[in-house]
Parts: C-alpha cells; sequence; structure tokens
C-alpha cells in the first residue's frame, strides 16, 4: 500500500484486521438487535446472513491476514494446497452467501419483497412505513 | 480435483455472482427504506452497498482489460490507484452498511 505510514501499529496494513473485526462484530450486534423484536423470516435471515458475512470478516479475514491461512491463487507455493484450496472455498462460499441472505433480509424488512401468502380471507392491513413482516 | 470443489473455486464466478445479486437487494431494499420511511440509515447503507458492487465488480473484470500496456499508459499514480481504489470502495462500503444498518435500528427502535 502506497500510503502514509505514520507508525507501523498506526499504519493502513495494521488496522485493517482490527477494523475487519470490529465491522463484523458491530454487523453481528446490530442484526441480532435489529431481530430482537421482529417476527418471521426478514429476521432470521437478516441475522443468517449477519453471521456468515461476522465468521467471514471476523474470523477468515484476519486469519488470511495473520497469515495462518496460505492464499490459494494460481501459481502459489504453497506448503499445503488442498488445505488452502478449501480455506479458499470456505471463503468464497461464506462471503458471498453471507451477502445474499443479508441483501434478501433486508429486502424482506423494507417491503420490497415479500413472503408470497395464498391469502384465504382479506385482511383489513395496516399500512406501516415498516414492514418487518413474514 | 473433486468437481464439486472444481465447480465453486476455479468457476467461483457463480459465488461472486451470488454476492453481487445479495448486494444489488441490499441496495435496491435500502433504497426503499429511504423513500417510504426517510431512514437516513437507509440511504448510508444505500451508499455503503454501491461502493462494494463497484468494487466487486471491479476486481472481477479487472483481470479481463488490465494488461501491460494499459498499466504502463495510466503511469505510476494510476497502478496506485488500481490497489488502493478498490481497497478504499471495499472499506468504506462495508463501513457504510454496518453504520447505515446501525442507524436504521436506532431509528426504529426511537420510533
Amino acid at each position: 500500500m502506497y500510503f502514509v505510514q505514520l507508525f507501523q501499529i498506526a499504519s493502513i496494513d495494521a488496522v485493517r484486521p482490527v477494523f475487519m473485526i470490529v465491522m463484523g462484530i458491530f454487523l453481528m450486534l446490530v442484526a441480532w438487535r435489529l431481530a430482537r423484536n421482529t417476527e418471521g423470516w426478514s429476521a432470521r435471515l437478516m441475522v443468517g446472513g449477519a453471521f456468515l458475512l461476522c465468521v467471514g470478516y471476523a474470523i477468515l479475514i484476519p486469519l488470511y491476514d495473520a497469515g495462518k491461512i496460505e492464499k490459494y491463487y494460481p501459481g502459489a507455493n504453497l506448503h499445503s494446497p488442498s488445505t488452502a484450496l478449501a480455506w479458499h472455498a470456505v471463503k468464497l462460499v461464506v462471503m458471498n452467501a453471507g451477502w445474499l441472505v443479508l441483501g434478501l433480509g433486508l429486502g424482506l424488512h423494507s417491503g420490497l419483497l415479500r413472503v408470497p401468502l395464498i391469502r384465504k380471507v382479506s385482511k383489513t392491513r395496516t399500512v406501516s412505513g415498516h414492514e418487518s413482516v413474514a | 480435483m473433486n468437481l464439486l470443489l472444481e465447480s465453486i473455486v476455479a468457476n467461483g464466478l457463480l459465488f461472486d455472482a451470488l454476492g453481487i445479486i445479495g448486494l444489488g437487494v441490499l441496495a435496491l431494499a435500502a433504497l426503499r427504506l429511504v423513500r417510504k420511511s426517510n431512514s437516513w440509515g437507509g440511504s448510508m447503507m444505500g451508499y455503503g452497498a454501491v461502493a462494494l458492487l463497484i468494487a466487486r465488480l471491479y476486481i472481477l473484470l479487472s483481470p479481463h482489460f488490465i494488461s501491460q500496456d494499459l498499466l504502463a499508459a495510466i503511469g505510476p499514480l494510476g497502478i496506485s490507484m488500481t490497489v488502493a481504489l478498490p481497497t478504499l470502495l471495499l472499506t468504506f462500503g462495508l463501513a457504510g452498511v454496518v453504520w447505515g444498518l446501525w442507524g436504521h435500528e436506532k431509528w426504529l427502535r426511537e420510533s
């Protein structure tokens, strides 16, 4: 990184894992708080997505940054290629599915998407700006 | 290599596409929150999601158009940008989404 490095401990490379861990945990906390008083699929999807992302941002990426997991890329000189490949697959699945599930949960929460319901009786709906619905 | 593993890793485009779709849905949901409920958390999440989308799309597409000639043409500042900008976008994107979600949750609780 060609950024200003003030001190070793405050350098961008050193701060990044801390930032990721804090963000991951904060995301989990906020999603949990949001879902605490909410019923239904939007809450489940948001917490699930946040959990996957927390695992990715707070655990996987710091492990990569700390060198505990070898980075997998074509032409890499790997100690154990199968392990590196396995962790790479885990990272791909967790980070992408995390955003997908969180996005779907937020879509449900905002009313953008709705859980398809077969309404037997037409109910009177209270229109609220906020549909934390399932 | 096991076929399933190969399809996950070598053709990782499938999972990257899922992530991008998820971010797109997140951005649209955030937009809806802004339009319908005037939640500032929603707009923060929208900006964050857009930043993440741009960074991810760049990372996916860059192997296809970045060549030595292009790098030579854009010069050392340009090369620094190709390294720094995606990371910056990813960082601020994540920060935006998390901050927006927190703000939205606070707004929900208080209203």
